[in-house]
């Protein structure tokens, strides 16, 4: 698809859901859901005596939440979109010079300090950043230029991972 | 009107309905735009592929201008819009910590999801590390907890911050996108070896960057008033209103009004509760000027076509609800001249008979209506009667449902 028109789409679903429900979209919301409820099935005693866990008990369930369903409807809609264009299949995608299990490992480390800054930035690319331009707000729009800022300053340092 | 669930046009029980059918048009673009593929994402930090920058900013200033023009026409009310909180540090820090993530991951925690429906095990690899990621805050948090709570700004606004108006840092914003459209376009093609055919055979953008540039100038010439109402009065218009005494009622309409007991006016009460509840005219509601804006009054001010008259002691605090009511559109709203003072002051002078003969016919008229009114007061024809008010009850301002955000 066009990047422009798909952009363009995307701005449209982002504003419907301001319309409908008063919010942008996000992401990371749901995986920290995630996280809050399997740590309090787990591990109840701990989950109890955290002040982050805590949150499972108070209030309404963590996964019966608006960015949980969200979430879902990402997941099958992303489905339909890979099926519909045949792009299924097991892959790992990686930079030329290096191994699949180096590029998992970065991966892992990626993902961790993603979900560990998605919760000091109070949300990630979709929640903070791009929810956060559409209404102008400074956090949102600092966060945005964090993230991109960090990224060309640090990418000749990692540019074997890529290219 | 909008945004529907917070202002209850919708019923909240559908919230999670569309949450889903949203997140299916999410999930459906971004892969659709590539995004479940890393190597396309990192792309955007080494030039070889801009397509992240491309879709993202497209999306931002496409929401962005849609929620300023839907806001500016009133179809949107945009103080029930969640605007991200601003914790300055712990925002800069959580994008330093992500812009390393991204880097090393190649991924973002949407685009990660995307990636892995469609069987990239990077991806899934990616979900399983911000899991642990999220974890390790949770476990952490007691010592996280002064930078994340700390340093607190308030949901600020972009433009306040750079003390621009908000239409100017628009236009900025979409003229900056532009251009970064432009310039990484050359870029990408210089680092890929695009030869001059595959650009000619692009199609050209100079038609809709031509037309968003104009709607953005457009804005930053409009009035600058900040509409929350399709129909909001300009001050200007509300001053020769004013000037011209048209919003005037006389106190003897009103008296007419309760000593005939038609139902032809709604009477507004806009003094302090205390004064409301020790005496007010006979059917009148209660509506001081901090609630006039309330939304449960909407349905009377929108719907119900009689006149509606506030009235004060005097003028002052009539006239104060009725600027307010009158600034936000609503229709047929009037004053009544001089208040209840005025009024009281009128039924209650002594008229002798022998002294009205002395009057002329409009005089006499007049003396013996506020007469006859009096009596009728007097008689107990407007005594305050529990069950003759309020007619229509305060509203409950609870039915808007405050709007959790956050990612």
């Amino acid at each position: 698809m066009n990047p422009y028109l798909a952009g363009f789409l995307l701005g449209l679903v982002l504003l419907s859901a301001f319309f409908l429900t008063g919010r942008g979209l996000g992401a990371s919301g749901a995986a920290k859901n995630v996280v809050i409820t399997a740590v309090a099935n787990a591990a109840p005693e701990y989950a109890e005596q955290s002040t982050f866990f805590g949150e499972f008990f108070t209030g309404s369930h963590p996964m019966m939440s608006w960015l949980v369903f969200l979430l879902m409807g990402v997941i099958i809609g992303a489905f339909y979109s890979g099926a519909m264009a045949n792009r299924l299949g097991f892959k790992i995608e990686r930079g030329p010079k290096i191994s699949a299990g180096t590029r998992l490992g970065f991966a892992l480390a990626g993902g961790l300090l993603f979900g560990l800054g998605a919760q000091f930035g109070r949300g990630c690319t979709s929640g903070a950043a791009l929810s956060g331009m559409a209404v102008m707000s400074t956090g949102g729009i600092l966060t945005m230029m964090a993230i991109f800022g960090t990224g060309y300053i640090i990418a000749y340092f990692f540019r074997k991972l890529w290219i | 009107m909008a945004p529907l669930i917070p202002q209850g046009i919708i019923n909240p029980e559908l919230n999670f309905f569309f949450a889903l059918i949203l997140g299916i048009g999410f999930g459906y673009v971004l892969e659709q735009a590539g995004f479940s593929s890393s190597r396309k994402l990192a792309g955007v930090f080494y030039g070889y592929d801009f397509v992240v920058l491309r879709v993202f900013f497209t999306a931002g200033i496409t929401a962005m201008t849609g929620l300023m023009f839907f806001g500016y026409l009133g179809w949107i009310d945009l103080s029930l819009v969640y605007v991200n909180p601003t914790f300055l540090y712990s925002a800069i820090a959580g994008g330093v910590i992500m812009g390393f993530g991204f880097i090393l991951g190649g991924y973002c925690p949407g685009t990660s999801f995307v990636g892995a429906v469609v069987g990239k095990v990077d991806a899934m690899v990616f979900i399983i590390g911000s899991l642990i990621g999220i974890f390790i805050f949770g476990h952490f948090y007691d010592a996280f907890e002064p930078i994340y709570t700390g340093s607190f700004l308030g949901n600020i606004f972009i433009y306040d911050s750079l003390g621009l108006p908000k239409d100017w840092f628009a236009l900025i914003m979409i003229t900056v996108a532009l251009l970064a459209f432009a310039i990484t376009q050359k870029i990408e093609d210089r680092i890929n070896n695009v030869g001059k055919e595959a650009i000619g055979q692009r199609p050209s953008y100079r038609v809709p960057a031509f037309l968003l540039v104009t709607a953005a100038i457009v804005f930053v010439f409009l009035p600058a008033e900040r509409k929350t109402r399709l129909n909001e009065v300009m001050p200007e218009a509300l001053v020769a209103q004013v000037a011209s005494g048209s919003h005037l009622v006389s106190t003897h309409r009103v008296i007419h009004h309760i000593k005939n007991q038609n139902d032809k006016l709604v009477l507004i009460d806009a003094r302090t509760e205390q004064e409301y509840s020790h005496f007010t005219l006979p059917g009148a509601i209660h509506i001081p000027i901090d609630n006039v804006l309330i939304r449960g009054w909407r349905p009377l001010f929108d719907n119900d076509h009689r006149p509606k008259v506030f009235f004060g002691n005097g003028n002052t605090a009539a006239m104060q609800a009725y600027l307010t009511a009158q600034r936000a559109g609503f229709e047929n709203i009037f004053v009544m001249d001089g208040g209840l003072n005025k009024m009281f002051g009128e039924l209650f002078i002594d008229y002798d008979d022998e002294k009205i003969e002395s009057y002329n016919l409009q005089e006499r008229s007049t003396a013996r209506f506020l007469r006859d009114a009096r009596i009728f007061f007097l008689e107990g024809g407007a005594v305050k009667d529990e069950s003759d008010r309020p007619m229509i009850t305060a509203p409950e301002e609870s039915e808007v449902i405050p709007v959790i955000g956050g990612c």
